[in-house]
């Protein structure tokens, strides 16, 4: 057989790796402009935190309601946006730093998540919860998954000049419009909603690593930022369709694998890449 | 037309100066002068409405939105965010109504009035301190606000930048704008300004400019 037909022959002849390639691509369109918006903010931390806070929400959705995708999303969607809400609020009333607030939330969060799962008696893994699994996506998951990207990419496309201004400077913004905060407000809403509907594919920490690792990786490759978005999304898409491929081929658990090969795809970068990359060819001096 | 009534401003129950009753008229060109830290950039932010005053209030004739330009410090811009000299100028057209052949060219006038002409798709990092100022004023030539507020214009600019830059202020003067510039350049100030307000933390004198900075020593260069 040839090596072309033991790249597509899974998703031909599988329909759970069908929906898992689909779904995992449609992730990787939408979360690339999330991630890299999130890294020109500096809030690379908000998406690490906003998973950890999914947990008890996705955990306390299931304790009620059993493994359904709507109370398991609304759970986590609620649960997400008010950890992110509540490190903003203490930031903003203490002055302390952003990523302390958000450091203090994680463990709490991911405390709190595994102690009502072993209160729900344990019948939801939590390796899959924080892990995820290929098989995971079922028809209604993928129409989740659908739904969500194509609402994050139109509001995206909508809200991209004023936060564009807002990333880059905030103070111009506010001079000539109200926008900034309802952009931030919207932006921070798309990140927990991809969060949540990707933590049900592949798990909730690994979904971070599909939306940062390409989002960072990116920046090695171009100073332009719609060539950084879609340099991102075709990294996240390869490292999807590649990750699967590995988790079919070697029984791997398929987060990780999509994810590892995202970190691969990062490190390959940072050593390639022509922009900020180890291997760059040093800058001409007349252009300094 | 500015009007400060009973202003304070400054970090919580840290008021930087006594309260400030200040009008400065349509048309006018005033400078801030005072030592670092005394707060003459909060004012500004201030008056630009992004920073709440701690009491009092400030009023002006146009609304805020459209009606002012505020230029910042260059220093909180992240030099690293991909984008172009030319994307970054051309947000100044945010709020204003051009057809976009109207704003292409516009831009290209404001490009080549502040000598930006072939940097347009430099990305910020390739920019000097100075290139990157002269883009930043070119963003506000083109917002046609009545009120300019400028938080230290000249800094990172060499001599002629600061020629070309006192130039461009002098018109926007003589087209009847009202202009604030934080400077600490007294010489300068002294020399481009009617009047000053000197800010102090005992308490802000307004006046003349000629009248509150003594002449400048020359420096001698070698």
């Amino acid at each position: 057989m040839h090596l072309s037909a033991h790249l597509w022959l899974p998703f031909h002849d599988f329909v759970f790796m069908r929906r898992a390639l689909i779904g995992g691509l449609v992730l990787a369109c939408s979360t690339a402009p999330l991630g890299v918006f999130l890294i020109l903010r500096r809030m690379s931390l908000i998406g690490d935190a906003v998973a950890h806070g999914i947990l008890p929400g996705a955990a306390l959705g299931f304790w009620f309601a059993g493994l359904s995708l709507p109370a398991l999303t609304i759970g986590g969607l609620g649960a997400g946006l008010s950890m992110a809400g509540l490190a903003a609020w203490i930031t903003r009333r203490t002055g302390l730093r952003e990523d302390a607030s958000l450091a203090a939330i994680y463990p709490i969060s991911l405390a709190a998540g595994v102690l009502i799962l072993g209160l729900a008696g344990k019948r939801l893994d939590l390796l899959h919860l924080l892990f995820g699994s290929a098989l995971a996506v079922d028809q209604t998951t993928l129409t989740g998954m659908l739904w969500v990207s194509g609402f994050s990419l139109i509001a995206m496309a909508l809200i991209y000049k004023p936060l564009l201004l807002d990333t880059l400077d905030p103070l111009f913004l506010q001079t000539v419009s109200c926008l900034g905060p309802l952009a931030h407000g919207v932006f921070l809403t798309l990140v927990v909603l991809n969060l949540v509907i990707g933590f049900q594919a592949i798990g909730a920490l690994m979904v971070v690593g599909l939306m940062m690792l390409p989002a960072i990786a990116s920046r090695f490759w171009s100073r332009r930022l719609p060539v950084l978005i879609a340099v991102s999304a075709v990294l996240g898409c390869l490292s999807v369709w590649l990750g699967l491929l590995l988790s079919f081929y070697y029984s791997l658990p398929s987060g990780p694998a999509i994810v590892l090969v995202a970190g691969a795809g990062y490190l390959l970068s940072v050593v390639f890449g022509p922009v900020h990359g180890l291997l760059r060819r040093p800058p001409l001096l007349s252009s300094q | 037309m500015i009007t400060c009534n009973a202003l304070r401003w400054g970090a919580p129950g840290q008021p930087l100066t006594p309260a400030l009753d200040l009008t400065l008229e349509k048309g006018s060109l005033t400078g801030i002068i005072g030592a670092n830290g005394t707060g003459k950039s909060s004012l500004l932010k201030v008056i630009a409405g992004l920073q709440k005053p701690l009491s009092g209030k400030v009023s002006m004739d146009v609304p805020r939105r459209g009606g002012l330009s505020f230029l910042p410090q260059q220093q909180h811009l992240d030099r690293q965010f991909p984008i172009s000299l030319q994307e970054l100028v051309a947000a100044g057209f945010w709020g204003t109504r051009h057809t976009s052949e109207e704003r292409s060219q516009r831009l290209q006038a404001v490009l080549n009035d502040w000598c930006l002409s072939g940097l347009e798709h430099r990305p910020l990092m390739a920019l000097s301190g100075g290139e990157l100022q002269r883009a930043l004023l070119a963003r506000m030539s083109l917002a046609d606000a009545p009120i300019l507020l400028l938080d230290e214009p000249h800094a990172a600019l060499d001599e002629d930048g600061q020629a070309l830059c006192w130039q461009h202020i002098h018109a926007w003067h003589s087209e009847g704008r009202t202009l604030v510039v934080v400077c600490h350049d007294l010489a300068s100030v002294r020399y481009h300004t009617q009047q000053v307000v000197q800010i102090k933390n005992t308490g802000c004198v307004f006046g003349p400019s000629k009248a509150l900075i003594r002449p400048q020593p020359q420096m001698q260069v070698a």
